[in-house]
């Protein structure tokens, strides 16, 4: 530490931290200037708490005050370019232990090193995953030909499979992963539990009984429009948040009146399913494990719309639900609107996940793994909003792949996801959290 | 030492304030004013009220009547956001995120006054550390809160609130878990959060440490305010009675001639 500044000294521009600290050259000695302005230059450390109330009758008309110190301290960053300074790895250290300071004039980012660094790995991994998902093939399709159908030189079958058929489904995939990903992500910040998935506000079985009407109304048996199922899963969870009365005060209570709404709109689902014959049947359940076969830019389109839309709005409520980590009380004071926050990133959970149901079914599991996984990698701190996006992604397109080359007849990916999702649930049950010693 | 307020303020009034909940009024015409620098103590029996009111001022509890002024405006016509501003709010047991260190507990005192294009300013990382240096927490920055024992941890509480930089500061019973010497370290603390010109509002159980350090005493009973003043004036057999329906004798202490309530066994 360097030594205190004398109070109430007119010329506070010493350097208040450890030289060691110091990077990244001139800028940062011109933007880190005396941080004991505002405060009679207080020795920092914390062993001197008798001397300081000593001095603090007479401290605070010396002070200048520090809206005026801070305009001859930021004058010079407004020359130069941005001021880049890294977080310093020591335990002092204020800025935040996982983001970088990125500083111009009045304003100032924290920009997430570790999230990005985990987006920057999750990303190769995608596109490989999407390599990967573009040539599994469930009828024994060599690479060379997948490769040469991708590139379009293959012949006109081949061609039209992989460029009609799989990448279509890849893409789908990828964007009802990322949706189930992030609605799964707010759901559980909004309730503080990880088990807390948009499962329980009950869009699957608004979709499923969507889809199973539209089936039993139709004299073909046939599903109808891909847009059923997500109006019938936003449908059945508007209907649980009007039954609940709003988000309840620690937005749990909807959760809890989900559980119960779901299950009846489960029931009715059944209840028109059972009247019906084997072959609507069939059909009702593939779509109603979660399948992706068959869905092409038809809805991959209005999908990606949507997902273009709600992905910054969730970035910038994910931002804020951090505060949601605290009791209501102290969110509160901290300047948290805690009902429009609420009902913010409700409404978002329940646009994605509808759609992402609507479109690939009640897919398990993803919603649940996928923000408990991003946010292993990603550090407490932060509500990992795009990692989740990503690893649901992932998980949909590993899945997806995985159950049309494991089994001689093709796995819908609901099903892929079931399977690994079980282990994956017990795990997330029985382990100690080692980073906070809880279960 | 903490940063000091820049500008003179207001402090806080209360006008004519009734809260409570439908057919059971709780806090029934109180009328504060409590200025810069001063700290007041809302004592009175379990249930009298004082948390409720606590919490009306702190705009948690909207009032069925009345007004609270913060820094001379009204809170309820200001968003949450701007009374954050104004406010501070030490609740009685805080839940903090799961595994946080100490400055990142400290840091989201600065949420109110950061943003999109705002995020760390240096204003932010100044008033961390001074609120860090002002409750002897620097040493704990990297520690995890979890992992500290209950007098530091409510040092770290104290920290975050200041950070927060507001004109106004509520404490709800501040040294409920603490021992005898925390509880004076606390106090101690907040005698010197006010002298950098805040005013500091708390709900204290311990009548003795509120006639100690608090400049007003506002006694409650049922809903109502049922004196109000330095405690060296307010503080007596009666008043105790009143409260309490307790028989105790007043006692000066030998260095300041503050009250202390010595309880009379029965029998």
């Amino acid at each position: 530490m360097t030594p205190p500044t004398p109070p109430a000294s007119p010329t506070p521009h010493v350097p208040h931290r450890g030289d060691t600290e110091e990077q990244g050259g001139g800028a940062v000695a011109a933007g880190r200037p005396a941080t004991a302005a505002g405060t009679a230059g207080p020795p920092s450390a914390a062993g001197a708490p008798a001397a300081v109330s000593t001095k603090r009758t007479s401290a605070p008309e010396d002070v200048p005050a520090p809206k005026d110190v801070s305009v001859p301290e930021d004058a010079p960053v407004l020359e130069g370019a941005p001021v880049f300074e890294d977080a310093p790895a020591s335990a002092n250290s204020l800025v935040p232990e996982d983001s970088l300071v990125l500083r111009g004039g009045t304003f100032s980012w924290l920009f997430p090193r570790r999230s990005a660094l985990v987006a920057a790995l999750l990303a190769p991994l995608l596109m490989l995953l999407v390599a990967l998902a573009v040539m599994a093939s469930s009828t024994g399709m060599s690479p060379r030909d997948t490769l040469s159908g991708l590139l379009g030189t293959g012949d006109p079958g081949t061609v039209m499979i992989v460029r009609d058929f799989r990448l279509p489904r890849v893409f789908v995939g990828i964007m009802v992963g990322a949706a189930l990903g992030i609605a799964g992500c707010l759901t559980q910040t909004l309730a503080g539990n990880r088990l807390a998935t948009p499962d329980l506000i009950g869009v699957n079985e608004g979709a499923t009984a969507a889809v199973v009407a539209t089936a039993a109304g139709s004299s073909t048996g046939m599903i109808g429009d891909w847009w059923l199922g997500p109006l019938g899963a936003v449908a059945a969870a508007v209907l649980v948040v009007l039954c609940a009365g709003g988000a309840g005060s620690a937005g749990y209570r909807v959760l809890v009146v989900g559980i119960g709404v779901s299950t009846f709109i489960g029931a009715v689902g059944d209840l028109i399913m059972s009247r019906e014959n084997d072959n609507t049947a069939g059909g009702v359940f593939l779509w109603a494990v979660g399948s992706l076969n068959g869905r092409d830019w038809h809805v991959g389109t209005p999908l990606l719309i949507v997902l273009l839309l709600l992905l910054p709005l969730a970035l910038a409520v994910g931002h804020r639900l951090q505060l949601l980590r605290f009791d209501d009380d102290t969110a509160a004071c901290l300047g948290v609107d805690l009902r429009r926050l609420r009902a913010a990133a409700l409404a978002l959970a329940v646009a994605l996940a509808g759609v992402a149901v609507g479109v690939g079914g009640p897919i398990a599991f993803v919603a649940l793994a996928a923000p408990i996984i991003a946010g292993r990698l990603s550090g407490p701190t932060r509500v990992p909003v795009l990692g989740s996006a990503l690893t649901g992604a992932a998980l949909i397109t590993a899945a997806d792949a995985l159950g049309r080359v494991v089994a001689p007849v093709e796995l819908p990916v609901g099903v892929v996801t079931s399977v690994l999702g079980g282990p994956f649930l017990l795990w997330v049950l029985f382990r100690t959290d080692s980073t906070t010693g809880k279960a | 030492m903490t940063t000091p307020m820049t500008d003179a303020h207001p402090g806080l009034q209360v006008r004519g304030l009734h809260a409570g909940y439908p057919g059971r009024p709780v806090v029934q015409d109180v009328e504060l004013t409590v200025p810069a620098g001063h700290v007041a103590a809302i004592v009175g029996p379990n249930g009298c009220g004082k948390s409720t009111l606590l919490r009306a001022i702190a705009r948690l509890h909207r009032p069925t009547a009345g007004a609270v002024l913060a820094d001379g405006a009204d809170i309820w016509k200001l968003t949450q956001r701007q009374v954050a501003h104004r406010v501070a709010l030490l609740p009685q047991s805080p839940r903090a995120p799961e595994a946080v260190t100490v400055a990142g507990l400290v840091r989201y005192g600065r949420h109110p006054h950061q943003g999109l294009l705002r995020q760390w300013s240096r204003e932010d990382e100044r008033a961390v550390r001074d609120a860090l240096a002002a409750t002897g927490t620097t040493e704990l920055a990297g520690e995890r809160l979890d992992r500290l024992s209950g007098g530091q941890r409510q040092r770290c509480w104290l920290a975050m609130v200041l950070a927060q930089h507001t004109p106004v500061v509520l404490l709800d019973e501040p040294t409920s878990a603490l021992d005898l010497g925390h509880v004076v370290d606390v106090l101690e603390l907040v005698r010197e959060v006010a002298a950098s010109g805040r005013t500091v509002i708390m709900v204290l159980h311990d009548l003795a440490s509120a006639a100690r350090y608090a400049d007003t005493l506002i006694a409650m009973k049922d809903g109502r305010v049922v004196a109000q003043g330095p405690p060296k004036e307010i503080v007596d057999e009666a008043l105790v009675k009143e409260l309490y329906d307790l028989e105790a004798d007043i006692l000066r202490a030998p260095g300041d001639a503050c009250p202390v309530v010595v309880p009379r066994a029965h029998g």
